[in-house]
């Protein structure tokens, strides 16, 4: 335990240099994040970083390759089905609120004007739910996660696209607050999200191999072996800021939404190949 | 000869009231004072807690530390409680300072624009 203190202070003072934020614009923003990568990773192709940990740790690669041969996440697929084609109890369905559904992913998240805020694909759909008459879902565990599969798995290969509209100066002030919170050290480890997937991607964490920030809302919700069942890109959030020490926000609050927001928009020109299994 | 047996009837007396005030001062004990200051400390870090959730820097054992005081206070044990209260009180100040400190977003110096 001592050792994995040490290791995590040493991290901590290697990511001690930083620069005070000039005023770049997103477009700025994701090219540097992703040159990072291409410069961290030559040899590592954009689309291979759907695949997180996996597209750089050979190893780790083959069980999960082995894992996907009979994809843990299935039977959430099948239970997210009948839950898309089931109707609420007042005959109307998710395909009601959603006509081009279920193959949505690609949409979300996104600005909404009207709303003000980001609306990312649970929120959207227990939105659904409640115009319906019925009650949200929760939103890190149980079936929330059955429709997410389903519509994720309908979505692969659709592209990540985020777009921060112009008309709106909350869409760019959302996307920023999401950006502060990716490099904002926090808990009691003193730790940013960038520190460990970004700064050290690629190096062991305990036995653990950091996973590289792009890509990672590719391929949410995932099943996790440690969980045991399948989760949302917010339960990791939770779980990492846990990590960290850090008390973790509320699920599709304004901090992990905008979080998802900018952290979706890194990743944009990736595709979607959601859900994924990981260790 | 009376005289002497009035002194000793007389210190007889004294003893007893002596007696008696001492067991009246053990039937009511005055209140211990480290339990106010028990109390008064876990106050203080869920004050302390309190500011660092406003700026998003609460730490995440801070608030179980808390309860965990407030248990050991109600159990008697205000060295235990004394002592969690004044890690979270810590805590609670680090984590504010902590959030203060990265007020302006500060990018890496790795990252190449």
């Amino acid at each position: 335990m001592k050792k994995f203190f040490q290791k995590m202070a040493l991290l901590a003072l290697a990511g001690g240099i930083a620069i005070s934020a000039q005023a770049t614009t997103p477009d700025e923003d994701l090219a540097a994040f992703q040159s990072f990568f291409k410069n961290r990773f030559p040899d590592v192709t954009m689309e291979e970083y759907t695949n997180g940990v996996y597209s750089i740790d050979p190893i780790g690669r083959e069980n999960w390759e082995a894992i996907e041969e009979f994809p843990p996440y299935e039977p959430f697929i099948d239970e997210g089905q009948a839950m898309w084609d089931t109707p609420f109890a007042n005959g109307k369905t998710y395909k009601d609120c959603y006509p081009d559904g279920p193959a949505i992913k690609g949409k979300f998240p996104h600005w909404d004007k009207q709303q003000g805020k980001v609306i990312t694909l649970p929120l959207a759909l227990n939105q659904c739910r409640e115009a319906n008459g019925e009650k949200p879902l929760k939103y890190k565990k149980g079936p929330i996660n059955d429709i997410l599969s389903y519509i994720a798995y309908e979505s692969r290969g659709q592209v990540t696209n985020i777009v921060i509209p112009d008309d709106d100066p909350k869409a760019l002030a959302a996307y920023e607050a999401g950006k502060k919170f990716y490099y904002t050290r926090r808990g009691q480890l003193n730790f940013s999200c960038a520190n460990c997937h970004l700064q050290n991607a690629g190096m062991k964490i305990r036995s653990d191999i950091l996973s590289p920030a792009l890509g990672h809302t590719t391929h949410f919700p995932v099943y996790r072996s440690k969980w045991g069942t399948v989760g949302t890109l917010h339960r990791r959030f939770t779980g990492c800021n846990k990590q960290v020490r850090a008390k973790p926000f509320k699920a599709h609050g304004d901090q992990y939404r905008n979080l998802e927001y900018f952290l979706t928009y890194m990743s944009n020109g990736l595709p979607l190949n959601g859900p994924g299994a990981r260790k | 000869m009376q005289i002497k047996r009035m002194i000793k009837v007389l210190s007889a007396a004294l003893l007893m009231s002596v007696c008696l005030s001492t067991q009246a001062q053990e039937a009511a004990p005055a209140a211990d004072p480290n339990i106010a200051r028990a109390q008064g400390m876990i106050a203080d870090a869920d004050k302390a807690r309190k500011k660092a959730a406003s700026v998003e820097g609460e730490w995440r054992d801070t608030g179980k530390m808390l309860k965990q005081a407030k248990a050991a206070l109600k159990k008697g044990d205000h060295v235990k409680a004394m002592k969690l209260a004044a890690k979270a009180h810590k805590q609670g100040v680090l984590g504010q300072q902590q959030a203060m400190d990265q007020k302006a977003l500060r990018m890496p110096s790795y990252l190449k624009y």
